[in-house]
């Protein structure tokens, strides 16, 4: 129960990024490059929502990297910045969880997911919340995804329970399903939003 | 990642520039930079801190240069492409692996995957079956252990990469043929560390180090930088790895792991790898010209500890090893061989013709540079 293959999706909100900031090089402060970290139970939905993400907002012109594990994407902001999020997923076994600090080292955003039919899967979202405040660089953005919206009958975590410790902790929250698309977009907005922008000072010449 | 103009031409346009007299000023800062290493003791941060510090303030002499007055960025790139190379291939021996602690590990590793390689099944990570893709999964080793065959940062990087995306077209082709929901890094670290573990590429600690410390930052970002790590992540799960980490009973891990000690004991009593014999050892079994440029090829002798045994010293006991050392070395020849005919036109560098060319390059600016040391004396 994933993503369906699903064509490129027009219907998405995100304006679309032509050909400008191609280069992987450095942020600045109209266009800001963001590492993103993905965390959260195997099986939860991660990769799918990241999926929908990017296929949502493809236009053959922007230069979109698509790999398994490895994504990235450029959105275009209201007020005229961008923002290239650069996704790194993570495997979320157990087996690997002592290994997170080697990817969440120096991102940005953290968006931790997990599947509202799922109380486990909440469980250990609460746990790498924790891990993060502890660990993770100070002014993180951290996200509390709880993806599979879509299925309502199967839900056993309230989307109380969600808002309740996201807001306890300072957290984003949203509901997703990768499934139908709803709210991924918002969510990436959401947090490009969030952002701190770097100051509009020092940056290098075009 | 870049890869579409070659790295050899990239190379020696490099060379040629600074042949160029007017670029004297760059050699001597590149010469005087690489002599200074040879001063101090090896000390990996700090020289990864010095040569990085050195590309960035070469990479604005360069953009400030005559010789590259209104270069593009990609022409600055090349040359800065150029000059890691050229700095890296020739500080490497005092870079790579430069501590008794990096040695250790790298042996440490090697020596724990031997034993993995014995008795380890996807299952134990449980890779879906779909996933089990033996053919994938050897082009995947063969990548990984090409590692050895470069000297500059950015070759060894290539080769981390190739291997991951070789990884990556797998799980891509299995979400779409396979009807395999794709599950990002749930799939792809599994079998990354799979492949890793039958592939126990040579000094695998110390090439992940050397590439961290010595690639040139700006180029350690984004798709390369989330590979590396992973590289990096499989590597430590495999250092750490016990039978918790693993769907296996924890008795038959522990026996498994015993039983493989036991048959590693028996034959490296007498054979404790020297470097002469690695060498030697590697000169037998060297299938051609392509892997002769592998100049720190190790395998490691533990991996062939029969070569200097006479066939009276050998146990019924042996048997069962030395069939599986026989067939690993027969896969890694018809692989090598396969790779060599594929790959020998398009990879293979000219090793030997860099290094004259280097001296070359070396010894020319140094003419003019003596004349013009005398013109400033005067």
């Amino acid at each position: 129960m994933g993503c369906s293959a699903s064509l490129p999706d027009r219907s998405s909100s995100g304006r679309l990024v032509g050909p400008n900031s191609e280069n992987g090089g450095a942020s600045d402060a109209k266009n800001l490059r963001v590492k993103l970290v993905l965390l959260g139970d195997s099986g939860v939905g991660k990769s799918c929502i990241v999926l929908r993400f990017v296929r949502g907002q493809f236009d053959p012109t922007s230069k979109v990297t698509v790999g398994a594990s490895f994504l990235s994407q450029t959105i275009a902001l209201q007020d005229s910045t961008t923002v290239k999020f650069e996704i790194w997923d993570t495997a979320g076994q157990e087996r690997y969880a002592a290994l997170a600090p080697l990817y969440y080292r120096g991102a940005a955003v953290a968006v931790i997911v997990y599947d509202i039919t799922s109380p486990e899967s909440f469980n250990k979202a609460q746990y790498w919340v924790k891990e993060l405040q502890k660990h993770g660089s100070p002014d993180i953005v951290l996200a509390l995804v709880g993806n599979k919206a879509d299925l309502h009958e199967k839900r056993e975590v309230p989307v109380q329970d969600g808002i309740e410790y996201a807001e306890k902790n300072g957290m984003f929250f949203i509901e997703t399903s990768a499934k139908t698309a709803d709210n991924i977009n918002q969510l990436f907005e959401e947090i490009a939003k969030r952002l701190p922008r770097p100051a509009i000072s020092s940056t290098q010449n075009p | 990642m870049e890869g579409s103009s070659s790295s050899s031409a990239i190379f020696y346009d490099f060379l040629d520039r600074m042949r160029n007299p007017a670029s004297l000023d760059l050699v001597r800062s590149i010469k005087s930079f690489i002599v200074s290493f040879s001063f101090y003791a090896a000390n990996p941060e700090n020289d990864g801190k010095k040569v990085q510090d050195f590309y960035t303030t070469m990479e604005d002499a360069i953009r400030d240069h005559p010789l590259w007055a209104g270069a593009t960025d990609q022409e600055v790139d090349c040359a800065m492409e150029g000059l890691e190379k050229y700095v890296m291939t020739k500080l490497f021996s005092r870079t790579f692996s430069s501590t008794p602690e990096d040695v250790k590990i790298d042996l440490e590793t090697s020596q724990k995957i031997h034993l993995l390689q014995t008795f380890l099944k996807p299952e134990h990570l449980d890779i879906p079956a779909v996933l089990r893709n033996e053919a994938s999964w050897l082009l995947a080793e063969k990548e990984l252990q090409k590692i050895n065959a470069f000297k500059a940062p950015r070759e060894k990087l290539l080769c981390v990469m190739n291997c991951c995306k070789v990884i990556n077209n797998l799980l891509l082709n299995a979400s779409m043929s396979e009807n395999h929901v794709l599950a990002g890094a749930d799939d792809f670290l599994p079998v990354l560390i799979y492949v890793m573990i039958k592939a126990n590429p040579p000094q695998l600690h110390s090439n992940l180090k050397f590439i961290q410390l010595y690639r040139r930052q700006t180029k350690l970002v984004s798709e390369a930088a989330y590979y590396l790590t992973n590289l990096v992540s499989a590597k430590t799960f495999i250092f750490e790895l016990n039978a918790k980490s693993l769907s296996i009973d924890e008795i038959e891990f522990e026996e498994s792991m015993q039983a493989a000690r036991m048959t590693n004991k028996e034959t490296e009593k007498e054979a404790t790898p020297t470097l002469e014999e690695r060498t030697t050892s590697q000169g037998q079994t060297d299938p051609g010209p392509s892997a002769r440029s592998h100049d720190k090829e190790t395998s490691g002798a533990s991996n062939y500890p029969y070569m200097d045994k006479e066939a009276g010293d050998l146990t019924i006991g042996d048997v069962e090893r030395l069939l599986s050392v026989y067939k690993q070395v027969v896969t890694k020849y018809t692989g090598l061989c396969t790779a060599v005919k594929h790959l020998s036109l398009s990879r293979t560098e000219p090793h030997v013709t860099n290094l004259e060319a280097r001296n070359v390059f070396l010894r020319q600016p140094e003419k003019t540079g003596k004349n013009s040391d005398q013109r400033v004396g005067q």
